[in-house]
């Protein structure tokens, strides 16, 4: 600062200065993110490192930052420790939400794109209102819906048959749960998708003679795909982390991992388990979303190429 | 509007988060000097945290009360341990935890008890001074109020199972084929241990033998895959007014009165006539201790609020404050008991409560609750 001062000459030195003070502050838009990155940090990193920490917390204290075991990660990974049961019900059934909903959600995005015409706006509306109706209530209405003498049952009753089927409290309505939940998160990003093909394209193939398997297999999936893979992604990181499907249709009839964290958070009061199962399953879906973001090309995803 | 540009907007909001930054430490270095005449704040079960109760007391004192809600013990003495004890200033807990682990732990302090005992003279004839679970383990000390309480076990649907059989047949019933996928398990795991134990014929409150754990662990699994549900209090009433199932443990007073007092007398808490717990008896019963918190900066008012509950129509409102409806120890006084009417007092079961709390000992704690409610846990797991 002193020699670079003294280099130049008197009358340029305020001019100098500046020119120096901007090149070590930080741009416009950084000061103005300032606050907001300022938020994040407490708000956003605090919580997860805490719970890293916790993680490495001696079992079922509080002592936090003063303490450091592997114990607990130790413990999830002991075979006779069960919580694997958990781990696999979650993926499993957030596969099969994927796996269920990409069959579902296509047709209805397709629809959406180049069938419905003017009324697309309003079918969009019917799938998106639910979201305005907290899930657990629309759960507890699925519960009366089909709970015995409820509306399903009692109507098939009061009409001669012989009553609904006994599917509450079952794995199965749990499934159905979760694809009920999370079918706008996979139509929506699939809609995006499927509304960048070009239509010029699906007509040029045409006009070459392709058939309607070939354009669907060469030109709308393939183009469309970023926008089935971030829905797909979406549901995944969602449903596997679901608990209120398999608390209130499921009956508890299986046990999700989110739960079993619950638990070690609330009954068990072991937040050092608690934190560790969290880490674990934080890691997994990390490492999952990077694998697929990775694959997958934002630029055209968004249309900017 | 035309006044307002992007750089002005921006630059005000940085002079006001400028401003709160610089004020932050002065408003909370001030929250933290200043009496705190105007504000109690109250970890609770819930029930207290209802308007009908903290509107009253809040227009009378003109103070800012704050109530929040839990559904298990340990998570709320755990709050304190981890250092909200500057926080709160009541909590509200089952009996043991006052003088066997809260009053130790230095996380209640005691009430001055020359101005509170002579409340537990007014109360039903069990709870005359010294009632035992408000009072320290020397005997000394005044640890907490009681008030809420209740018989604690299963709950029939009279209609299915007769509350003769019931009460007659006890925790076997859960050991009965016949009723596998015809009962639900309430989600309140505490509970679900001393449960587990009772049904495989041990007493909850001691420690246990290696072959008990092994036999708590067998009926453990049992009794969770034979559940047609978990979950919680409005989905097991729901579960039995519909027919979905005929009994559910953990249960009672506290659990089935909404059910009850919404035109269902039909479903029933049960105490079992006899069991394996001391003195052969077959129930739990529970009895809430109210205690005020060790916060070095104690509102006054945590005390007047304490005072406000033991007046006759506070403490009724306290029995039937909203989602769950309990008898309240204030009904040994005659101006608060004939304030329930019939119909309050059959929703509480108020016919058979004093035999059922006789065949109940009172909530314990149990000394090895962390290895059996792993235990449970892993059986639990193992229903799908």
């Amino acid at each position: 600062m002193a020699s670079l001062a003294a280099a130049s000459p008197a009358a340029h030195a305020p001019e100098g200065t500046r020119a120096l003070r901007q090149q070590h502050m930080l741009s416009l838009g950084a000061r103005c993110a300032l606050p907001v990155a300022a938020l994040l940090g407490v708000g956003f990193l605090a919580p997860l490192v805490a719970i890293l920490a916790y993680a490495f917390a001696t079992p079922r204290s509080f002592d936090v930052f003063t303490s450091f075991t592997l114990e607990n990660f130790a413990g999830l990974f002991d075979p006779a420790n069960t919580v694997w049961v958990s781990f696999v019900w979650s993926c499993g059934f957030a596969l099969l939400t994927v796996a269920i909903l990409a069959v579902i959600a296509y047709p209805i995005a397709y629809g959406l794109n180049a069938v419905f015409g003017r009324w697309s706006g309003l079918i969009s509306v019917f799938f998106v209102f639910p979201l305005f109706v907290s899930e657990n209530v629309r759960l507890y209405g699925w519960v009366l819906f089909l709970i015995k003498n409820g509306v399903l049952d009692g109507s098939l009753k009061w009409l001669g048959f012989s009553g609904g089927p006994e599917v509450l409290y079952t794995p199965g309505i749990t499934l159905f749960g979760m694809v009920y939940t999370y079918l706008p998160f996979m139509l929506f990003p699939m809609t995006l998708g499927l509304a960048l093909v070009p239509r010029d394209l699906v007509d040029a193939a045409r006009d070459l003679g392709a058939g309607r398997l070939f354009i669907w297999r060469e030109i709308e999936l393939p183009l469309a795909m970023p926008g089935i893979m971030i829905g797909m992604l979406l549901t995944f990181v969602l449903a596997i982390g679901a608990t209120a499907e398999a608390k209130i249709l499921g009956g508890q009839s299986i046990i999700v991992i989110s739960h079993d964290i619950e638990i070690a958070f609330t009954y068990s009061q072991n937040w050092p388990l608690g934190s560790a199962m969290s880490v674990v399953v934080t890691l997994f879906i990390g490492a999952l979303t990077l694998f697929a973001l990775s694959k997958l090309d934002l630029d055209r995803m968004l249309g900017r190429r | 509007m035309s006044g307002i540009s992007r750089r002005s907007l921006l630059k005000g909001m940085g002079t006001g988060l400028g401003a709160l930054a610089a004020a932050g430490p002065f408003l909370s270095a001030n929250k933290a000097f200043a009496a705190r005449e105007k504000e109690l704040n109250i970890l609770c079960w819930e029930g207290y945290n209802s308007a009908q109760v903290l509107d009253p007391f809040r227009s009378k004192t003109g103070a800012t009360v704050k109530a929040e809600s839990l559904t298990n013990d340990p998570t709320m003495i755990n709050r304190l341990r981890a250092g909200e004890i500057n926080t709160w200033d009541l909590i509200n807990v089952n009996n043991p935890w006052a003088r066997k682990v809260m009053l130790p732990e230095k996380l209640i302090k005691p009430l001055p008890k020359a101005e509170f005992e002579p409340f537990f003279d007014k109360m039903l004839p069990e709870f005359k001074a010294p009632y035992k679970w408000a009072m320290s383990d020397d005997g000394k000390e005044l640890v907490g109020m009681a008030q809420r309480f209740g018989p604690y076990s299963f709950v029939v649907n009279t209609d299915k199972i007769s509350r003769k059989t019931a009460e007659d047949t006890g925790w076997d019933l859960f050991n009965d084929p016949a009723l596998a996928g015809k009962y639900g398990i309430l989600e309140s795991d505490d509970w679900n241990v001393f449960n587990i134990f009772i049904i495989a014929g041990i007493d909850p409150f001691k420690s246990h033998t290696p072959e008990e754990f092994a036999k708590f662990e067998e009926t453990a699994k049992r009794v969770f895959k034979g559940a047609k549900l978990i979950g919680d209090i409005a989905s097991m009433n729901q579960a039995l007014i519909s027919g979905e199932i005929d009994l559910h443990m953990t249960g009672g007073t506290y659990s089935v009165s909404p059910a009850r007092a919404d035109g269902h007398p039909n479903l029933r808490g049960i105490t079992p006539l006899r069991g394996p717990l001391p003195g052969g008896k077959g129930g739990i019963a529970w009895i809430e201790i109210t205690s005020t918190v060790n916060n070095p900066n104690l509102s006054p008012l945590a005390l007047e609020f304490l005072k406000y509950v033991q007046a006759p129509d506070v403490a009724h409102t306290v029995a039937f404050a909203e989602g769950t409806f309990n008898p309240v120890a204030q009904m040994g006084t005659k101006a608060c008991f004939d304030l329930f009417t019939k119909d309050e007092l059959d929703a509480i079961q108020w016919d058979s409560l004093q035999e059922e709390m006789d065949r109940s000992v009172h909530y314990d704690i149990v000394p090895d609750y962390d290895k059996a409610l792993d235990i449970m846990n892993g059986a639990k797991r193992l229903r799908g």
